[in-house]
């Protein structure tokens, strides 16, 4: 049985995808039944109760349009001469890859960026938005997907922050109207979440859930949604969907951000694309199909990864966990890499996949179980693990790879110290031929060695930390989400770079959220689901619809 | 079932902050230790002295919970009694005085929120100079000595009796209902701890989180100018280095009281009971003839063990 | 493999931010002496800028060990507190012992233990490097004041006392000291891997960990450097003293502070140099030094170098945000 959650991650260009989109487009005409659940009727009430829709100015102009919006940053065009109408009650999609400009555009909506050009017109009315104050005299609301919630205030607070009701006494709020409203707003939703509950002790999906909360609570008319379902469970997102039905039926017009192609078709009223900060196209999903998405968003024909041979000569073993268990919620993990192999590691975001990848490299305490790399026992933490060749190629970048303001030359080098100067006398000189070996190995493309990595692209940084991690002459790499944030080109060329690798007798671990990217490039994968390990899929066995199964959680 | 019973019992005992358990034992092993310390007298005298202290660290404890510090404090605090005894001495008035101290207290505590929420320097470096220039301040105004022949009238203020009641203690109590009330009941109260814990999402929500911050030192240095009024009624005179440090006492008793450095976490009465822990430790010392360099090392090494108390509760978190 | 080999360095001349740092900071420090040489008559003999040299000295010893610890992103309050410690128990030491090369190792000794404790309570207790130092400083001044009890300890041996005010060639010995460190700090922050790690950790301390960088045992090492560099300054400052009270290092970290700031060293982390701190601390002497030409009370010092240091930072953050967004 196919839920939503099942035909979140499918790809272009797999045949069983290509089906169940075919499946979904039917849904959406409402020639099948949609797998969510039904909206009760009560629950229905909640948005009637809902400030009718306010209609100034010309009734048949879009409840907001863009002009020719226009947003420059040094060095960067983020958004080109971008127009579009927003109609009500419609769930307006929004793609492109990442830094085409949909976090801008957002950004414009929300009043954190003021657009350099161009003209936002309100009901026909032209408007300025200088501030967050004026988007939500609008009715613009948006939900990042980096959480605006205040950990040590309750769920009611959160929800009216900044918009507390004034108490009876000058200056005071009034803190029963705050909680009632709370309640009255996530009941609309459906949610029994308690609102005097301080949000650090929500979960993620909770958190996201008092988010749209506070949104509807602004009576917002216009809703942006920046991938919200990237952390919600199937239910989670059965009901944020149905939700988002109700809003669009009581005339709330819906601005939704995704990567997920079923999402996308299931959803959406309208498509609009946007690549390198321009409008591509706006579409009605009758007119288009993911594989033409795909296209119009990547501006060229994609090419299919470039699936790797089967003549794997698998060695030694690189990697040996077992019975791995720990505080950040993973349990008794067995998994085992051998030299010239690349195994996967799947499974839904949060099922725990990063923090094995860290118990793994010591980053992380350990309660349980037993690590060893090319056979011998491994206890210590990310330094011990770097001396003995084991690699971590980090889930942020920015976070957790690289130091931005530091030179190109200065992270490639800078995990290989040890080895490149084992008298720990530093030769500046030595330091940067090896640099300027590796970006010339790599094909970096930065104007110099000297240069601050912030200022490197996506693709660009990713090849430094992979620099870095072959100056420490690494032979176990984990590689966390290798290719998340950058382009299809950058894309082709780190998987050239790990095929590379492991046939040089590399062992490579690698998580990926991209089915399509598990399926082509590893030789087998590990599932894994709430924590532990839900199954092995050998090179046979290796599909999408083997690892959903395994990966999905059962009710 | 004993081990369920345990663990109930243990998680009841998890509710009760730590920092009650801590005063509880100082006052056990005080009053076992000196006859003069479980005193009607000598208890009250530990609240009244606690009072100037209560003054500074209520402010403190919003500040840090903006993920904030203020060492300035305790010179700005000794800058308005400075303020107040030259200008009283000037014109002749107390009430002048007093309002110039006000003044005083409030344009530092404006001035560091300026200098925190509009250039953004971090809190520690912009209160360590505005520390030395309110430090500066004072030797200046005083040329390094005393500020004596105060008005008699002015000793009311500390060892006076309100209704019954020593009035510095009538002084607190009313703060701390006005920072209570002001933390839990006001928008104001309501954006401290998101200044610490999400900075982003105020200004999502259209508070001007600038002038949120600056208001919140402005309180600080407010107080302290209230709090200049009772150390100089103290000790009937001014002086410059009167209470250099005080910052030091304050920013324990907050951090013993359980408010965090991080994230926006805090509470107010916790600050109170931190206060009168620090005011028993001190009080307790000086009656077993402690020094008081013995006293600021008994507080530096509670503040250390409060916080790794801490540090294992968020690890087992 | 053998690309490595083969590809040859190309790296174009480019001013690196460092360089212009200095220059702009060298520039400053012409401006105040042309200023200063103007006001005051006495300024520009040889006799006053030696002294400004000396007190310069002192100031770097402080701040030479704090920058290490400020380059890691981490900060330490505890300076002035570290110094007035190892300046009283070296002369109660040099006092009983008669041996100054004891007294070294005593103070020394007791700044690396200072600084250890600092490191232990900001790697293992984890607690914020501002706040544990700072409860340091209150410690180790409870600490001088209960050792010393009120008391102070004067006359020390000539050999000692030439540390701080003995001459050879007729440049004060301290400023022989402060290039020898001027040096060796060059070496071990730019020509050692030991270096490159701790601006590695300042710059992104999640990213230095997941990078192989043992950043505990770093950040214990430069708090440990930075109470012994402290250790070292008292020694210096106890020879030109000539005695020691408990109140001796009360007024030092402001300065200290200043120094470092003055310098171009980022408090965030992960940008300046030694030898910017050098001329920060030169800059702060210079315009203590115009103040004393100027018979201005030296009740005026802490207003000003609070001053100094507030715009110092300022500036810093100004030149810093703009240089981001290029």
């Amino acid at each position: 049985m196919w839920t939503a959650r099942s035909t979140l991650k499918f790809y272009v260009g797999k045949k069983r995808g290509r089906r169940s989109d075919d499946h979904l487009h039917e849904y959406r005409r409402g020639v099948a039944v949609p797998p969510f659940a039904i909206c009760p009727v009560e629950r229905m009430v909640g948005v009637t109760t809902m400030a009718p829709l306010k209609v100034d100015g010309d009734a048949r102009a879009p409840l907001l349009e863009l002009r020719g919006i226009c947003k420059t940053f040094p060095g960067v065009r983020a958004l080109d001469n971008v127009s579009f109408p927003i109609w009500p009650g419609e769930i307006h999609m929004l793609c492109g890859e990442n830094g085409a400009g949909k976090s801008s555009l957002m950004k414009v909506l929300c009043g954190a960026y003021v657009a350099d050009e161009g003209e936002l017109f309100h009901h026909g009315e032209k408007i300025e938005i200088k501030s967050t104050l004026d988007a939500r005299k609008f009715g613009i609301a948006v939900i990042f997907q980096e959480f605006s919630l205040v950990p040590y205030l309750s769920v009611a607070q959160n929800i009216y922050l900044g918009r507390e009701f004034p108490g009876k006494v000058l200056g005071t709020i009034d803190r029963q109207k705050i909680r009632s409203e709370a309640q009255r707003v996530l009941g609309m939703i459906g949610s029994d979440i308690d609102i005097d509950a301080p949000v650090h002790t929500l979960g993620v999906a909770q958190q996201q859930i008092v988010e749209i909360a506070k949104a509807l609570s602004q009576n917002a008319r216009i809703l942006v949604m920046d991938e919200p379902t990237s952390a919600l469970s199937d239910t989670e997102t059965e009901h944020l969907f149905g939700m988002m039905r109700r809003l669009k039926a009581a005339g709330v017009a819906i601005v939704y951000i995704s990567h997920r192609m079923a999402e996308v078709f299931l959803l959406g009223d309208r498509i609009t694309i946007l690549r390198d900060g321009k409008k591509v196209a706006t579409l009605l999903p009758d007119e288009t199909s993911p594989g033409d998405l795909v296209q119009k968003m990547v501006g060229r024909k994609v090419d299919a990864i470039h699936r790797r041979g089967a003549n794997i000569k698998a060695g030694e073993v690189a990697l040996d966990v077992k019975g791995l268990s720990g505080p950040s919620g993973i349990s008794d993990i067995h998994l085992n890499v051998r030299a010239g192999e690349i195994v996967g590691l799947c499974g839904l975001v949060g099922s725990g996949r990063t923090e094995v990848a860290r118990a793994i490299f010591g980053a992380d305490r350990v309660t349980a179980g037993e690590v060893t790399f090319f056979g011998k026992r491994f206890t210590g933490g990310p330094d011990e693990a770097t001396r003995r060749g084991v690699a971590l190629i980090p889930e942020s970048r920015k976070l957790q790879g690289l130091a931005l303001i530091r030179s190109v030359g200065d992270n490639i080098v800078v995990a290989a110290l040890d080895r490149l100067f084992p008298s720990h006398v530093f030769h500046p000189g030595k330091a940067g031929k090896v640099a300027q070996a590796m970006i010339k190995k790599l094909r970096i493309s930065t104007p110099s060695a000297r240069r601050a990595v912030q200022v490197l692209s996506g693709g660009n940084q990713q090849k430094v930390v992979i620099g870095k991690w072959l100056t420490a002459d690494a032979r176990l790499f984990i590689f966390d989400e290798p290719t998340r944030g950058i382009d299809v080109g950058a894309k082709a060329e780190i998987f050239a770079l790990m095929y590379d690798l492991v046939e040089n007798g590399a062992a490579i671990l690698m998580i990926s959220s991209e089915l399509s990217e598990i399926v082509n490039v590893c030789d087998r994968a590990y599932v894994m689901r709430e924590g532990i390990i839900a199954g092995e899929l050998s090179r046979e066995r290796l599909s999408e619809e083997n690892i959903l199964q395994l990966g999905m959680h059962h009710e | 079932m004993s081990e369920g019973a345990l663990a109930q019992g243990m998680s009841v005992l998890g509710r009760v902050p730590g920092v009650a358990f801590v005063l509880v034992a100082l006052i056990a092993v005080f009053a076992s230790m000196s006859p003069g310390f479980s005193t009607a007298p000598n208890l009250t005298n530990i609240l009244v002295q606690s009072s100037i202290l209560l003054l500074l660290a209520l402010p403190m404890t919003f500040i840090i919970m903006t993920e904030g510090l203020d060492l300035s404090i305790g010179a700005v605090l000794t800058l308005g009694s400075v303020v107040l005894a030259a200008v009283a001495l000037a014109t002749g008035s107390l009430t002048v005085g007093f309002i110039a101290a006000l003044a005083i207290g409030l344009a530092f505590g404006l001035l560091n929120g300026w200098l925190i929420a509009w250039l953004d320097i971090p809190p520690f470096v912009t209160t360590l100079g505005t520390l030395g220039v309110a430090q500066g301040l004072c030797l200046v105004i005083t040329d390094g000595t005393s500020i004596v022949g105060l008005p008699s009238g002015l000793q009311f203020f500390y060892s006076g009796y309100f209704l019954g009641i020593p009035f510095p203690l009538v002084i607190a109590a009313i703060a701390y209902a006005v920072m209570h009330g002001i933390l839990y009941h006001t928008r104001l109260g309501t954006y401290v701890p998101a200044l610490g814990g999400n900075r982003e999402a105020l200004r999502h929500a259209g508070v001007n989180d600038r002038v949120v911050l600056a208001v919140i030192y402005g309180i600080g240095g407010l107080m302290a100018g209230i709090a200049a009024l009772l150390l100089t009624s103290r000790i009937s005179s001014a002086h410059p280095t009167a209470a250099i440090g005080m910052e030091f006492d304050a920013i324990a008793a907050v951090a013993v009281g359980g408010t965090q450095f991080e994230r926006g976490e805090g509470w107010l009465l916790g600050t109170l009971l931190g206060v009168i822990t620090i005011g028993v430790l001190r009080n307790g010392l000086n009656l077993l003839a402690m020094p008081s360099s013995i006293q600021v090392i008994c507080v530096g090494l509670l503040v250390i063990v409060a916080l790794f108390f801490d540090g294992m509760r968020k690890a087992q978190e | 493999m053998s690309q490595i080999e083969a590809a040859a360095p190309k790296f174009k001349l480019t001013v690196s931010r460092d360089l212009t740092d200095v220059a702009y900071r060298l520039l400053a420090v012409a401006l105040i002496c042309i200023a200063l040489s103007l006001v005051s008559d006495a300024f520009l003999t040889a006799n006053n800028l030696l002294n400004v040299l000396r007190q310069a000295s002192l100031v770097f010893f402080m701040a030479s060990g704090l920058t290490l610890v400020i380059l890691t992103g981490k900060i330490d309050l505890s300076i002035g507190a570290t110094v007035g410690l190892s300046a009283c128990v070296a002369a109660t030491v040099i006092k009983s012992t008669g041996s100054p090369w004891l007294g070294a190792a005593a103070a020394i000794g007791v700044g690396s233990i200072v600084g250890l404790g600092n490191g232990l309570m900001v790697t293992k207790l984890r607690i914020p490097s501002f706040i544990a130092t700072y409860g340091m400083l209150w410690v180790a001044q409870g600490a001088t004041y209960y050792y010393m009890s009120g008391q102070s300890v004067y006359g020390f041996p000539t050999g000692f006392r030439a540390l701080g005010s003995g001459y050879l060639f007729g440049i004060p010995i301290p400023i022989y000291l402060m290039v020898a460190f001027l040096v060796i700090g060059y070496f071990f922050t730019k020509r050692t891997t030991y270096g490159q790690q701790i601006y590695a950790i300042g710059a992104n301390t999640v990213a230095a960990r997941l990078s192989g960088i043992p950043v505990n045992s770093r950040l214990n090492l430069v708090f440990v450097l930075s109470g012994a560099m402290a250790g070292l300054a008292s020694l210096i400052y106890l020879a030109r003293l000539n005695s020691a009270e408990g109140d001796i290092g009360e007024t030092l970290t402001l300065p200290t502070i200043a120094a470092v700031v003055i310098g171009g060293t980022s408090l965030f982390g992960g940008v300046g140099s030694l030898f910017g701190t050098f001329i920060g601390g030169l800059i702060l002497t210079l315009i203590l030094n115009g103040m004393n030409l100027l018979n201005l009370n030296a009740n005026w010092q802490p207003l000003v170098t609070g001053l100094i240091v507030l715009l110092a930072v300022w500036l810093d953050m100004k030149t810093r945000s703009k240089t981001d967004s290029n």
